[in-house]
């Protein structure tokens, strides 16, 4: 460095271009809005608010550096420091202190390295669980209370219960309530005399910072982490095609979900959310467990295919992308999923937590978005990717190496992120048996390497089409491929050996009831599954040839005696019309219903043999007639048989805008904001030049009132004032004037050529009078 | 992608392609530790659950070997949670051990000692409340001594709250007794040999063989193993008689040595047939024939029908566990769902063979399984679906329609031994008379049971009636044609019973013939679709036709 700085602003300046830009890359806050200079861009790196960014985003490693630096004190040598972190390891710790200069916290004087003024601010009184200094405490207190030697000598007199008391302050935290009772009272009068603990209050007590570090034998740590702690793990095989298993399967669990949802959407909560009861009905039709899911319920709102349709009373429905994305390729249903769940805001995990106050958290409802789970979520896949191929993590070795990357995050909230980002990984297929598939690897963006700070570049969003097309196509060789085939047997279930075509899938979950997943599904064929489908306007030849069709197996003959019995039965009455009727052309079948008594409420009467009446809702009459063991079915106005269409329901899309487009703080960002500085630098030395060469004086910026009260002097000695005018551009340039009259916010005078001109006071930067 | 025959689900199935060429390997390799559920013809599932994890581990099989066939023979990708549920579950099992301590002559005599390789789960176990009053003096901190008289409690609740033990306590030899096989012009089947070896090596347990496959003589081959005293309980009188018939013939025993303990008679010799119901019988509260059980220093415990032992033996077999028992059933499927009293009362199965397998052997019949549906007369649909709910099924299975299609499936097979078999006696009593046959129902004296069973055994008769006292262990080996003509509702076990009514072998290797006659469009129907669907679980295909049709 050619000059020793004074300041941090005067590091700043002193720095080259590419160390500006790798201080913005660590703190991109401090390029929005775009400092105008140099200066600036200091003062800007100094505030509390960035500093607070930047000490949250530190490792435990640079943190610890830092806290060894504030307590060290300014211009401290590296011995100091390596003693208080009990470190020998100066490479280590000189090229942490030389992150936390590139990152600003630390600038370097003419005697050695400075904290940044507003660090100890931010890392509060009890730096590492230390209590004040000594002076802070107690200001008045002598000097030798505060040498180390004395402070040594006193506790090694210290009585045994003194010494005791001392110990459990130790490690923090280094404040204390007075002891009521006796023996303990006594023991804190001890201390409190000797100047180890200094009074806060009427019944409260501090551990000052040197006593404390006495304690701690000159150690400001337990013990030095300034290395991430080493991941374990165990290698893994056939990881890519467990991930394409998982994410077959959770396809299917969307497939399943939004089919039961088109049919019969839940509704919205009027705070927002799913109801615990239509929560616990998907749980019931997937067949999983409460947290999967919710997972899947989140997964489905997160990639845009269910919303809420908006509608007087509303419902939770698929929306219209549904159709796109159930009909395109399998590898491109995952991206999509997967994509979706890397952005997503929304923490899945919370579904059924009780959060203050309220009741338990309820799926798609406001208090499951948790914004920092996004961040979980990248820092735990980057740490997956930057193990090798088919190696998984420790779980709890993992936890702790995030715990360190992260050490101003609540361990146990953060463990339990971890563990809830883990496992949805492992559903959703980004991870099998527990390491990152190769889907997963091309959805992570590689780790930053060097510096704690979080890598900015990293978080921006990356090209998405091109990223969704890799994402699939990593994935589509691993997912099981579609079967078109069935095999179907005698006690009448059918056999998906592994995902089924679309159509043939389709016809399957209308026609039978699931009764497994996973790799394959078993169907059953049961008689109201027979009858869905009929009711959905299926024949029962139809209905046989495609299961022929599709099975690979000769059709037993219960199934076809099966179809052809609900079908003899299907449709054997028909009701309709406003007045309803019932008709048959079965006689018997009419007596029945008449003489039944379930029947009695409807009041049938017999119209002719084969027609009956009621005086009941036509639906009312179907559903109970069903009820009562008929297969009834709607006939319209013309007679003929009205076929229920499967309800479809469609919110409209969810309007997901390209988001705010923020344009990423990256290196050529980065680059031409700090070629802009090094201009706007450029053009004030010019100017501070300028200013120095032209005549008359500086002119200092001073408050409107103390400008007006001087013109008013200077008209009325007649005297000649240099004034700094700013012009409509912002522009300050300087006039020598005689001022006649100050009225109305002006200023008459004439300037230095003769002319007689009006100033508006309000542009008057300063003014001082001519010499 | 692994093109294996078998389907991991999530739900811990397993599904296996049978048409596969590595089928039969998969399925060796599957058997010891998943049961079979479901085996229709093409997709057979078999379900993984911590009992039969725990009776692989009874077996001597790890997780390891678990783990590695699913891996070897799956399709896709086998889910992680899964393969780590297995290892985790088998893992539990033999952490805690009851054993036996000291020498019978030292002067402290031997004690019952819990003991633990692991102390948190011995701790755990302690804290249970059911657990704690059943162990003594703590002897260290991985050994707790446990009262002999509470061996089977402590480990039917040991069971409960996971862990379940491993018995390694031994049992009493029994006052012995000379018992042979007499295997003058037969054999013990391969299987059934194999039967009697697993139960042997594994000391107590379960031997899972279907109906017809000769359970007595796995039973007689353990005695003879045994050659101690044995107490052998079945069902009832008839199957009583049947044991001590059986063993007349296949073993050394003499008349004299063998004795039958029943309402009828009450005698006790060397080996004592006894039936369930006398030793349920209670006077004043209490169980009246419980001495049976401490009456002789019995070496062998037999249970016929483990699937339907009733509870309060349970509570007797608790008190046995220094005896070897030996449990005797069709399938572990109970419908009351105490199969881990089983377990852990009379101990891990031992032994099992798939029904299919055992009838591709050629030594159960093959079956042709047909229902046939009757339509209700105009006036009986009428009374039909005017009914109360709880007649209607008698309504529906009483239907005269039914009594023309039994007289055509007779007149079919007429020479053939045909039994008809159905719940209402009115209904039997009118068939018999259309038939002109002979009727056994409740009612009938156990002599006269007897005489007609001769007599239909020789062939002088070819048609019984009979009621649902025939669903339990009537051996009657010729009988080719069965005729159900109403049951106990939808009862899976009476459909496997009757069904193993036809399935003795045939000594000319006949198809047998099992005919369900149902009445269309009521509870009838709906009752036999449960029945059929365990039929086509066993992998028996069946038809059905229309009455008109036949």
């Amino acid at each position: 460095m050619a000059t020793p700085s004074r300041s941090l602003a005067d590091d700043i300046r002193g720095r080259s271009d590419a160390q500006l830009i790798d201080l913005v890359l660590a703190r991109p806050d401090l390029a929005r809005p775009a400092p105008a200079d140099l200066t600036s861009l200091a003062a800007r790196a100094g505030t509390r608010a960035s500093i607070q960014r930047a000490v949250e985003a530190l490792d435990r490693g640079h943190l610890q550096v830092l806290e060894a630096l504030v307590v060290a004190g300014d211009a401290a040598d590296r011995a100091d420091l390596l003693r208080l972190l009990g470190s020998h390891d100066a490479s280590t710790v000189d090229s942490l202190v030389e992150d936390l200069w590139r990152s600003a916290l630390v600038w370097r004087g003419a005697d050695g390295h400075h904290v940044v003024r507003t660090v100890p601010e931010v890392l509060g009184t009890s730096v590492a669980g230390l209590g004040a200094p000594m002076r802070e405490l107690r200001p008045s207190a002598p000097a030798e209370h505060s040498s180390q030697e004395h402070v040594a000598a006193v506790i090694a007199e210290a009585p045994d219960d003194a010494r005791a008391m001392l110990e459990r302050m130790t490690w923090g935290p280094a404040f204390g309530v007075l002891p009521t009772a006796t023996p303990g009272r006594t023991t804190a009068r001890w201390l409190l005399e000797h100047h180890l603990l200094v009074p806060v209050s009427a019944d409260r007590v501090a551990l000052p910072r040197e006593v404390g570090l006495v304690l701690r034998d000159g150690r400001l740590h337990r013990a030095p982490e300034l290395t991430p702690p080493v991941v374990e793990v165990r290698t893994v095989s056939l990881v890519d095609a467990a991930a394409g298993g998982a994410a077959s399967e959770c396809l299917t669990h969307l497939d399943e979900l939004t089919a039961a949802w088109g049919a019969e959407p839940p509704r919205v909560l009027r705070a927002g959310g799913l109801s615990v009861r239509d929560l616990r009905l998907a749980q019931t039709a997937l067949d999983l467990d409460p947290e999967h899911t919710a997972f899947v319920v989140e997964l489905a709102y997160a990639a845009g295919l269910v919303a809420d349709d908006g509608e007087v009373v509303p419902v939770w429905a698929p929306t219209s992308e549904i159709d796109d994305w159930s009909s395109s390729e399998a590898g491109h249903r995952w991206a999509t999923l997967a994509l979706a769940w890397l952005a997503s805001t929304r923490a899945p995990h919370l579904v059924g937590r009780r959060s203050t106050g309220t009741g338990p958290a309820n799926a798609l409802g406001p208090d499951v978005q948790w914004p920092a789970i996004r961040g979980i979520r990248r820092e735990v896949l980057r740490e997956l990717a930057s193990l090798e191929l088919g190696r998984a993590p420790a779980p709890d070795s993992l936890r702790e190496r995030l715990a360190w990357r992260r050490p101003n995050r609540s361990a146990g909230v953060l463990d339990e992120a971890v563990d809830a980002v883990l496992r949805e990984a492992e559903w959703l297929g980004v991870t099998g048996r527990g390491a990152l598939s190769q889907a997963g690897r091309v959805l992570v963006p590689a780790p930053v390497p060097g510096t704690g700070a979080a890598p900015a570049g990293a978080d921006t969003e990356p090209d998405a089409p091109s990223l969704l097309d890799r994402a699939a196509a990593a994935m589509s060789p691993h997912l099981p491929s579609p079967v078109d085939h069935i095999l179907v047997q005698a006690d009448l279930t059918a056999v998906a050996p592994g995902p089924l075509v679309g159509g043939l899938g389709s016809f399957m979950r209308l026609a039978a009831d699931v009764e497994s997943r996973g790799g394959a599904t078993v169907y059953r064929f049961t008689p109201e599954s027979v009858r869905r489908a009929l009711d959905a306007g299926w024949t029962a030849a139809d209905f046989i040839e495609t299961v022929r069709r599709s099975s690979r197996t000769p059709l037993p003959q219960p199934l076809e005696y099966l179809v052809s019995d609900v079908a003899r039965r299907h449709g054997q009455t028909r009701i309709g019309g406003a007045a309803a009727y019932v008709r048959s052309d079965d006689e018997s079948v009419l007596d029945t219903m008449l003489a039944s008594r379930e029947l009695a409420p409807l009041r049938l009467r017999r119209l002719a043999p084969t027609v009956l009446v009621s005086s009941a809702d036509p639906r009312v009459l179907v559903d109970l007639l069903r009820d009562s063991g008929f297969a009834p079915v709607h006939e319209g106005q013309d007679g003929a048989v009205v076929h229920a269409e499967a309800p479809r329901r469609r919110a409209g899309a969810r309007r997901r805008g390209p988001g705010p487009a923020v344009s990423p703080v990256d290196r050529a960002y980065t680059q031409t904001l700090v070629d802009g500085l090094r201009a706007a630098e450029a053009t004030a030395d010019q100017r501070r030049a300028e200013d120095e060469s032209r005549p008359g004086p500086r002119i200092q910026a001073m408050d409107p009132v103390v400008t007006l009260s001087l013109l008013r002097d200077a008209v009325a000695d007649r005297h000649g004032v240099w004034i700094g005018y700013s012009d409509g551009h912002g522009a300050t340039s300087r006039h020598l004037i005689h001022p006649q009259r100050v009225e109305g916010g002006r200023v008459r005078a004439t300037d230095e050529s003769g002319h007689e001109k009006s100033f508006s006071v309000h542009r008057i930067v300063g003014a001082t009078l001519e010499s | 992608m692994n093109d294996g025959p078998l389907i991991v689900q999530s739900d811990k199935t397993l599904l296996l392609e049978v048409e596969h060429p590595r089928a039969e390997e998969a399925r060796r390799a599957i058997a010891p530790f998943a049961e079979l559920e479901r085996a229709p013809e093409h997709v057979h599932t078999y379900r993984i659950t911590p009992l039969g994890l725990w009776n692989a581990r009874a077996a001597g099989h790890d997780a390891e070997q678990v783990v590695d066939a699913l891996m070897t023979f799956s399709r896709y990708a086998v889910p992680h949670a899964l393969l780590v549920d297995v290892a985790d579950t088998m893992d539990r099992y033999g952490r805690l051990t009851l054993e036996k301590e000291g020498f019978a002559d030292s002067e402290e005599g031997t004690r019952l000692v819990l003991r633990t390789t692991d102390r948190p789960v011995l701790e755990e176990v302690l804290r249970h409340k059911k657990i704690k009053p059943l162990t003594g003096e703590r002897i260290d901190d991985l050994a707790v001594t446990v009262h002999p008289s509470e061996r089977g409690t402590l480990k039917q609740e040991l069971l409960k709250v996971g862990w379940p033990a491993e018995d390694l306590a031994g049992y009493v030899d029994g006052e012995a007794h000379p018992i042979d096989l007499q295997q003058d012009g037969w054999h013990l089947r391969p299987y059934q040999q194999h039967a009697v070896d697993g139960f042997w090596h594994g000391g107590s347990g379960v031997v899972v063989l279907p109906c017809g496959a000769g359970k007595t003589l796995v039973g007689a081959g353990a005695m003879a193993a045994a050659k101690a005293t044995t107490l052998i309980l079945v069902t009832n009188t008839v199957s009583a008689r049947q044991w001590k018939d059986e063993l007349l013939r296949r073993t050394t025993l003499t008349e004299d040595e063998i004795g039958e303990y029943s309402g009828a008679r009450k005698e006790i010799r060397p080996v004592t047939i006894a039936t369930y119901q006398v030793l349920t019988t209670k006077r004043k509260g209490a169980y009246a024939h419980l001495d049976l059980l401490d009456a002789r220093d019995w070496g062998l415990v037999v249970y016929d029908e483990v699937h339907l032992l009733p509870a309060p033996i349970f509570r007797m077999t608790a008190d046995l566990q220094a005896r070897r028992r030996l449990g005797l059933t069709a399938t572990l499927v109970r419908e009351d769902g105490r199969e881990a009293d089983v377990f852990s009362l009379i101990g891990p199965k031992r032994f099992d063979a798939p029904w299919k397998d055992i009838e591709a052997q050629g030594y159960i019949a093959p079956a042709d399984c047909v229902e046939v549906r009757v339509t209700l007369p105009e006036g009986q649909r009428m009374a039909y679906a005017v009914s109360e709910p709880d007649e209607r099924y008698r309504l529906a299975s009483c239907t005269d329609a039914k009594l023309g299609v039994i007289e055509k499936l007779a007149a079919k097979h007429v020479g053939e031994p045909t039994l008809v078999i159905g719940q209402y006696l009115d209904q039997l009593h009118e068939v018999a008379e259309r038939l002109g046959a002979d009727v056994i129902t409740g009612e009938t004296s156990v002599k006269e049971r007897q005489r007609l069973y001769d007599a239909f055994r020789t062939g002088e008769i070819s048609t019984l009636v009979v009621s649902k006292v025939a669903n339990f262990s009537i051996d009657l080996p010729e009988a080719s044609v069965a005729i159900q003509i109403s049951g106990t509702f939808g009862s899976r076990q009476e459909e496997a019973q009757r069904l193993g009514r036809v399935l003795r072998p045939k000594g000319d290797g006949r198809t047998a013939h099992f005919y369900t006659i149902v009445s269309r469009d009521t509870v009838d129907a709906d009752f036999a679709a449960h029945r059929q669907r365990f039929l086509a679980e066993q992998g028996y295909a069946y038809r059905i036709v229309d009455a008109d049709d036949l």
